[in-house]
């Protein structure tokens, strides 16, 4: 976006002082990208042509940042020869790069954030951005705005940047996003619920006292997360003081909003201009392409201002020439096709070849007559004639494939995805990739007879993957298979899909949620236990609190278990002499508990035993309990009265009738009284 | 190479605008032409050379950089070969015209390019008293001791055409309005708005300003006109052509004059360019010399190779249409020379036939390319 030129030079003078730092994950803790990150980390992936991080540092350097570390774990060498070469290591870029090694033990960023503490290299508040940003947002407004609320509330530790992007948009992870549940004034982010797209997510959970101390909210979940963080000085060492903390989001964003001790404040800044976007997997790599060509992110495109440096021209149609000729047209063979592709330095495409939606890294040789549909060819593959790459394929570097061949879903039904060790033994210390390869190689020989005589390729396991994603244990719920499907390039999810919009909307609407279910069956469990086993009323009531806490329910829910539990377990006898001992007797050994499990609400109480008689075979026993618990003080006359005078007592049906049970019990209440008083005054 | 030092020192100021320039920090052409002048006006300062090739290759290189870095701001182009044709003038006015710097042949070729006959006398009547010693041995700054004032004195010259430039365009308004006059104008052009203004301390006239979706400019300018006291409409761009018949004058800003008489102007131009054809009424664009670009259209027939986000048209958010729909927002139009009747600069009325003569002497051939 064109800016008036005032605003970014305010913005020196302002913080002369202050140093402007960014951090950089410089990895993605995942492996979505394997066989294309086997020797190059994902940072380096070129999309567009130009390498993730030249990306993320253009759009720092748009916000005028000035020292950058960048946190970098899988290839580090490479990254900071990358930093070296890059432009942006130039004296007169302004930016002074760092790049950070962090141990083979980092598995998350939480981990990453942890060393960042223990580097201690922060001095003031950073922007947190991931290696794999493409953004034209201006991030120094953000900046300023997180500055300002600073002054005045210094729990305002983190303002994340979003982006309205409505619910199916391509550029939004389809696997891993959240609803947002933002106060509309402030902006302030009440709640974080991350939504897995597999297993289907449908319920999402507010918390109540939200919706009490915040008149105007918005539940929001077309919001895309464009993962950029001004992070305050205490979020590393907040990352140190929870070692659990692994994702940013899920982990951390969620345990700080949580948290009853913390009591810190979390920002949303919602972005009308501008455009951001993470590429976390195969999918948003698709997407983010196509917004880039399309020119989403202007004035970052590729004729204009292309962080890697290559200048392209631009034609109708949104078709990009590079200006230096290293593509060129007649390279292309005859009637071959290019469609909402990518191509990659030094590549050459044979006649009569189809490319569509296909990513095609550097040095790239495709023969004639091949079909390439939906597929990221990583630098230096080889494709054979008459071979067809189909949808989802991501082939690693340095693969050869022999004439008509065929990679696709369709015919190897669960391994579509080929890689090749690419002489692995330079990279021995990578112990990681290692042993993956090895599983690799030893799985291909059962497969690799769908591949053509002569290929220097193996089928990279996909099964393996997603099972090392679940020992991985923190992201297991975003790394299970089907979610994975849901990140990944051209799986069309035609069998995941319908199940997820065959959703039931009753079910989506209910107002009890499985949590509640689950704690009121321990509640009766707990309280039978109790009932038969005669504990102390302490005992009892100790546990009833341990329960609540731990399933986070109000004390209403609670309160209606114990009086249920009570009433319930009330013997029914035929004569009314009996019942009313039977009534007294179970009265005066359980009634305190339900003033026990915190805090005594006698017209709650009444209440709530009214509309548990009305729904109950004991309905006619209301009367009697509720003189007994009268009699025992648990309730008081002023709370009768004040019960009898809610308008929600009256009711229909069963409820007016015990409604009219307690009017006589009023009537006979202030005859008592009165009856005392005029005994006092005899 | 004596070039090597001075370049890395006045790099930094170079950097910062080719970086600015990218990232369409500074758009415009007057901003972006201001902004050059001042860059070129640190790099001289700072530069040491001791002969007028070595001052012409610096000029040159810093040309070519931001050149580079924004091949759609012409301006800074221009402006880069503007302060080169005043270096050779006054080199070739120092050394009395001696030697010229472009060793010229007379090729067909060269013949073709060369055009008309230069204005070199009028160089003539300036009789110089500057001595240049070219690569001194003994002193080797002395070159860049004599020349180096004069080459400041022709920074500062364009300097001052930039920052007069709207009020000298706009003295010839009240020559070409008239009382009573329906005038049409469309977007936000500053040299636009100040020749109106300026027109409108000498006649009454209504002005119908078409609002140029999607970046509304109209808007300012309607506000501007209509609170200086000019009987102003704002119209959306649909209605052109209905209003046309009624409208006695269209008046346009430009981006960039180009050598062969068209012009690059903000979206709608084209628009009611065409639509005053249909009408016959007078099309006349009001530009400043700096944007006298020695370019040609190449690629495409209506728009400017410039094309912005497709934000402005369509939101982020329509995502099913995201998808589907690729949106082309071109930031300016090619309006071709047939369809402008006048060119109102700061030096005079041209039609657009005898802008490649303007053109011409406004720069040197050999700089067309760099």
């Amino acid at each position: 976006m064109p800016s008036k030129p005032s605003t970014s030079k305010d913005i020196p003078e302002e913080e002369e002082a202050e140093v402007l730092q960014a951090v950089i994950l410089a990895d993605s803790f995942n492996k979505r990208f394997k066989p294309l990150t086997i020797d190059r980390p994902k940072c380096l992936l070129p999309i567009c042509n130009t390498p993730l991080l030249d990306w993320t540092l253009e759009g720092l350097a748009l916000a005028g940042v000035q020292e950058i570390f960048v946190i970098c774990r899988s290839h580090p060498e490479q990254v900071k020869a990358a930093i070296r070469n890059s432009k942006w290591s130039h004296p007169s870029s302004g930016l002074k790069i760092v790049p950070v090694m962090t141990a083979k033990e980092t598995f998350s960023p939480g981990d990453a954030m942890r060393d960042i503490y223990t580097h201690g290299i922060i001095t003031s508040d950073f922007v947190l951005v991931s290696g794999d940003l493409v953004s034209n947002i201006r991030i120094d407004e953000v900046v300023r705005a997180h500055k300002d609320r600073r002054k005045v509330n210094k729990d305002a530790i983190m303002t994340m940047v979003v982006k309205e992007s409505g619910t199916t948009h391509r550029t939004r992870s389809k696997g891993d996003s959240a609803v947002f549940v933002l106060d509309q004034d402030t902006s302030e982010c009440l709640h974080y619920e991350p939504v897995t797209g597999y297993p289907p997510k449908s319920i999402a959970r507010i918390p109540r006292d939200i919706l009490e101390s915040h008149p105007n909210i918005e539940i929001r979940n077309d919001l895309l997360d464009c993962s950029i963080d001004v992070c305050a000085l205490e979020v590393p060492s907040l990352f140190q003081d929870n070692f659990d903390y692994g994702d940013i989001r899920r982990d951390f964003v969620h345990g700080v909003l949580t948290s009853d001790l913390l009591m810190k404040n979390i920002y949303c800044y919602v972005a009308k201009e501008g455009y951001a976007a993470r590429v976390q997997d195969t999918r948003s790599y698709d997407a983010i392409s196509k917004d880039i060509l399309s020119r989403w992110t202007f004035p970052l495109v590729p004729d204009d201002n292309l962080p890697g440096g290559y200048a392209y021209d631009h034609l109708r149609g949104n078709k990009y020439i590079p200006k230096d000729n290293s593509v060129v047209l007649s390279r292309l063979g005859d009637g071959a096709q290019v469609v909402a592709s990518t191509l990659g330095a030094r590549c050459s495409v044979g006649p009569d070849t189809v490319l569509r939606n296909a990513y095609v890294f550097d040095d790239v040789t495709i023969g004639p007559n091949c079909v390439l549909e939906s597929c990221i060819i990583g630098a230096g593959v080889q494709v054979g004639e008459r071979s067809r790459i189909a949808r989802g394929s991501l082939l690693g570097p340095g693969t050869v494939l022999m004439p008509f061949e065929r990679v696709s879903r369709r015919k190897q039904k669960s391994v579509p995805v080929i890689g090749e060790p690419a002489e692995e033994d330079d990279d021995g210390d990578d112990a990681d990739a290692d042993s993956e390869l090895e599983e690799a190689e030893k799985n291909q020989r059962s497969i690799s007879q769908n591949l053509g005589p002569g290929s220097d390729a193996f089928v990279w396991p996909r099964r393996a993957i997603a099972r090392k994603g679940d020992e991985e244990g923190y992201e297991n719920e975003l790394e299970n298979f089907n979610n994975w499907r849901l990140m990944r390039l051209g799986d069309d999810l035609t069998d995941l899909l319908p199940s997820v919009t065959s959703l039931p909307a009753a079910s989506a609407a209910a107002t009890v949620s499985a949590g509640e279910q689950e704690f009121q069956i321990e509640v009766r469990l707990s309280l039978e236990r109790a009932f038969s086993e005669g504990h102390s009323l302490d005992n009892a009531s100790v546990e009833l609190k341990t329960l609540r806490m731990a399933s986070n329910v109000p004390l209403r829910r609670v309160r209606e278990a114990v009086v249920a539990g009570i009433v319930e377990n009330i013997p029914l006898v035929e004569d009314a002499v009996p019942q009313r001992t039977e009534i007294n007797k179970w009265v005066d050994r359980w009634g305190d508990l339900i003033n026990l499990i915190g805090g005594v609400d006698g017209v709650e109480t009444v209440s709530i035993l009214q509309y548990h008689c009305a729904s109950s075979t004991r309905f006619p026993l209301f009367g009697q309990i509720l003189a007994a618990l009268y009699q025992n003080d648990i309730v008081e006359e002023e709370d009768i009265q004040n019960w009898h005078a809610k308008p929600e007592a009256k009711g229909e049906g069963n409820v007016q009738k015990t409604w009219i049970v307690g009017a006589r019990m009023i009537h006979q209440l202030n005859e008592q009284e009165s009856d005392d008083e005029s005994e006092d005054s005899e | 190479m004596a070039t090597e030092p001075q370049t890395a020192a006045g790099q930094r100021p170079v950097e910062a605008l080719a970086a600015k320039l990218r990232r369409r920090q500074v758009v415009g052409s007057r901003e972006t032409a201001l902004e050059t002048v001042l860059v070129l006006r640190q790099v001289v300062t700072k530069a040491r050379f001791q002969n007028i090739n070595q001052l012409v290759e610096i000029i040159r290189s810093v040309g070519q950089k931001l050149i580079e870095a924004q091949p759609k701001e012409h301006t800074v182009g221009n402006t880069v070969r503007k302060l080169l044709h005043h270096v050779r003038e006054e080199y070739n006015n120092a050394s009395k015209g001696e030697a010229t710097t472009s060793a010229s042949s007379f090729s067909i070729a060269n013949f073709v390019l060369q055009g008309q006959p230069r204005r070199q006398a009028a160089g003539q009547k300036a009789e110089s008293t500057l001595v240049l010693k070219e690569d001194d041995s003994d002193d080797p700054d002395s070159f860049a001791r004599t020349l180096k004032p004069v080459v400041m004195e022709a920074i500062q010259d364009i300097l001052d055409e930039l920052e007069t430039v709207y009020d000298n365009i706009a003295k010839s308004a009240k020559d070409h309005i008239h009382s009573d006059e329906i005038i049409l104008t469309i977007g936000r052009s500053k040299t636009v708005e100040t020749y109106l203004k300026s027109a409108a301390h000498y006649h009454k006239f209504t002005v119908i300003v078409v609002e140029s979706g999607p970046s509304y400019g109209g808007h300012d300018m309607a506000c501007s006109l209509s609170s200086s006291g000019v009987s102003t409409f704002l119209v959306p761009d649909s209605s052109i052509y209905a209003l046309m018949s009624r409208v006695s004058k269209v008046i346009l800003g430009a981006h960039t004059i180009l050598a062969n008489g068209g012009m690059f102007a903000v979206t709608g131009s084209v628009l009611t360019a065409t639509a005053a054809r249909a009408h016959s009424t007078p099309v006349m664009v009001c530009a400043g010399q700096f944007k006298l670009t020695p370019l040609w259209n190449l690629y495409h027939e209506y728009g400017a190779l410039d094309f912005a986000d497709p934000g402005s048209v369509l939101g982020f958010e329509e995502c099913d249409l995201v998808d589907k729909v690729d949106v082309v927002n071109p930031y300016y139009d090619y309006v071709r020379p047939d369809l402008v009747d006048v060119y109102v600069t700061n030096d005079g009325d041209h039609p657009p036939p005898s802008i490649y003569r303007l053109v011409k002497e406004s720069y040197d051939d050999e700089d067309n390319e760099f």
